[in-house]
């Protein structure tokens, strides 16, 4: 019988198994082996739709294969946990478009574009004058600060430097830790995207980590925010798929 | 150009005369007790407090934004701290019989400022000001920059070069803005004020230290404002008002001005307020002060003083 616990346990596995695929102490994901092998099927597919993008890092930064298994892993997620069209989620209808988008370019099947809604227009938040509230929006969208995905929230991220700066600095102050490491992600992300901050990611990040401690998923964010980190600043490709 | 939304300027001109009319109508809670000499124990018990109730009237005396009547309100409380002081003797000798204290001079320094002079204290500060051993004493960089501009003030020639000083501080450093603390950002918040000598010389902090200030105030005033340390928080205003693009939005200005009392009192933090009319002076008298300085500060700059 899954439940939302079942669920959050195997998000934080399937977490730890991208970490060592990305930091190279574990071997490939292998998302097919772990869906089949899980205690819990239903609780393994929540996992991968939880992680959405991410479940596509270690191909993507360290050049492991996706193997077409492992495609259907994902669809078969988007199955048992539908993309959400509803407007009061727009940061879950982004993660899902953003996973979706990546699996079809990864896979080299357009079809599997269509898992998830393409977002209403103005799903993106652009609001960054309220630097508070649309910083954690962004957070709630870090997933998409990773390689392979440029659009509407990108060109956000882009015109809300401060505001993010402002946002990771809030969240270190209020020891909101979880959303301190998923701004860093989007600070790092636009550091290597050739943005000048306001603040060093560097330092930000090794703090929120000692500090705040971190469980797998936050880790993981951490170690995306690393992977871009250690990329020459505005080294960023600038052709990437628009999820 | 200097622009103040004008909720700003309403909210400012009800915080700064409630304010000054709270101060002067408990001043009496806040005189020395009877007896008490230059060397007292705890100064911070009255003497310091009596010193920043003038530090406000002074400021409200220069910026000149108050009414008439608000004007002779302060103009009434500089008398009654200037006779607390004995007309300037009890600085004085406190200065006399202690060489190397700057309270003296920071205490006296307000009153300079709105004409108010004590000939053997001038003298006695003329003298200090040339010893080594003054300008050696160790302190704060912050508060350095407090006896520099109080020197300033008070018209006493100084070696001190504030740009140097200013880059000794937290601020000067332009540190990590998550890093803050609530001691520090007291210290910032002071910085700030001694360079732009209380908001009426904005120039006086260095450009770059201005953009990082105006940069990361929203955060700060955000994290104090959700905790209730509403003291800080309107030091944070003052800081906001004080810069040469001011930082004054509307909501943080009306937050701190739909917590005062009818009265004027301006609550420190979130805790209960004691009905004790003596608790009630002790415990709010500072964050009061401020709130008179925050709202003279913001009316002067709105009305294109500087």
């Amino acid at each position: 019988m899954s439940s939302h616990s079942a669920f959050a346990e195997a998000a934080d596995a399937l977490a730890v198994s991208v970490l060592g695929a990305l930091d190279g102490t574990g071997g490939a994901v292998q998302l097919a082996r772990y869906a089949d092998d899980a205690p819990d099927t239903l609780a393994a597919l929540a996992a991968v739709r939880v992680l959405g993008a991410d479940v596509f890092s270690p191909h993507l930064l360290a050049g492991h294969p996706f193997p077409a298994q492992d495609t259907a892993v994902v669809a078969k997620a988007f199955d048992a946990f539908p993309a959400s069209d509803a407007p009061e989620e727009a940061a879950v209808a982004l993660r899902d478009h953003a996973t979706a988008a990546l699996l079809a370019r990864i896979s080299g099947d357009d079809a599997l574009g269509g898992l998830a809604p393409v977002p209403a227009d103005d799903a993106a938040p652009d609001d960054t004058a309220d630097w508070s509230a649309w910083s954690v929006r962004m957070a709630q969208l870090a997933p998409l600060a990773t390689l392979g995905l440029d659009g509407p929230v990108h060109e956000a991220a882009r015109r809300g430097a401060l505001s993010l700066s402002r946002g990771v600095s809030r969240s270190i102050l209020r020891r909101d830790f979880p959303t301190a490491v998923r701004l860093v992600r989007w600070l790092a992300w636009l550091r290597y995207d050739g943005a000048e901050l306001p603040l060093d990611p560097d330092v930000a990040a090794e703090h929120v980590w000692l500090v705040g401690g971190a469980g797998p998923r936050a880790a993981l964010d951490l170690a995306m925010a690393r992977h871009f980190l250690e990329l020459p600043p505005g080294t960023a490709p600038k052709e990437a798929a628009r999820p | 150009m200097t622009t103040i939304p004008e909720p700003v300027t309403r909210a400012a001109r009800g915080m700064a005369d409630r304010a000054l009319s709270w101060l002067h109508a408990n001043r009496h809670l806040g005189g020395l007790p009877p007896g008490t000499t230059e060397t007292m124990a705890d100064p911070d018990s009255v003497y310091k407090p009596l010193g920043e109730t003038t530090l406000a009237a002074s400021l409200i005396l220069r910026d000149g934004v108050a009414g008439p009547g608000r004007l002779a309100a302060a103009q009434s409380l500089m008398d009654f701290t200037w006779e607390q002081f004995r007309r300037g003797d009890m600085i004085y000798e406190r200065q006399l019989r202690h060489t190397l204290m700057t309270d003296p001079l920071e205490m006296y320094a307000p009153f300079v400022r709105c004409g108010y002079r004590h000939e053997a204290l001038d003298r006695l500060l003329v003298h200090r000001s040339r010893m080594r051993s003054v300008s050696s004493v160790e302190v704060l960089p912050n508060r350095r920059l407090a006896v520099a501009n109080a020197a300033r003030v008070v018209g006493l020639d100084q070696a001190e070069d504030l740009n140097a000083l200013a880059g000794a501080t937290w601020l000067g450093a332009r540190p990590e803005p998550w890093a803050i603390n609530w001691i520090t950002a007291y210290a910032m918040t002071h910085t700030v004020f001694h360079l732009t000598d209380w908001g009426g010389n904005p120039a006086g902090l260095p450009p770059e230290l201005a953009d990082y200030v105006r940069t990361w105030l929203p955060v700060w005033i955000d994290i104090w404002r959700e905790v209730g340390q509403w003291d800080l928080v309107t030091e944070l205003l003052v800081v906001g008002a004080s810069i040469e693009d001011p930082y004054c939005r509307a909501e943080d200005w009306e937050a701190v001005a739909a917590l005062q009392h009818e009265d004027g009192l301006v609550p420190r933090d979130s805790d209960p307020v004691d009905d004790d009319p003596q608790r009630r002076f002790t415990d709010h008298q500072h964050t009061v002060v401020v709130a008179a300085v925050a709202g003279s500060i913001a009316l002067a700059r709105a009305a294109g003083q500087r």
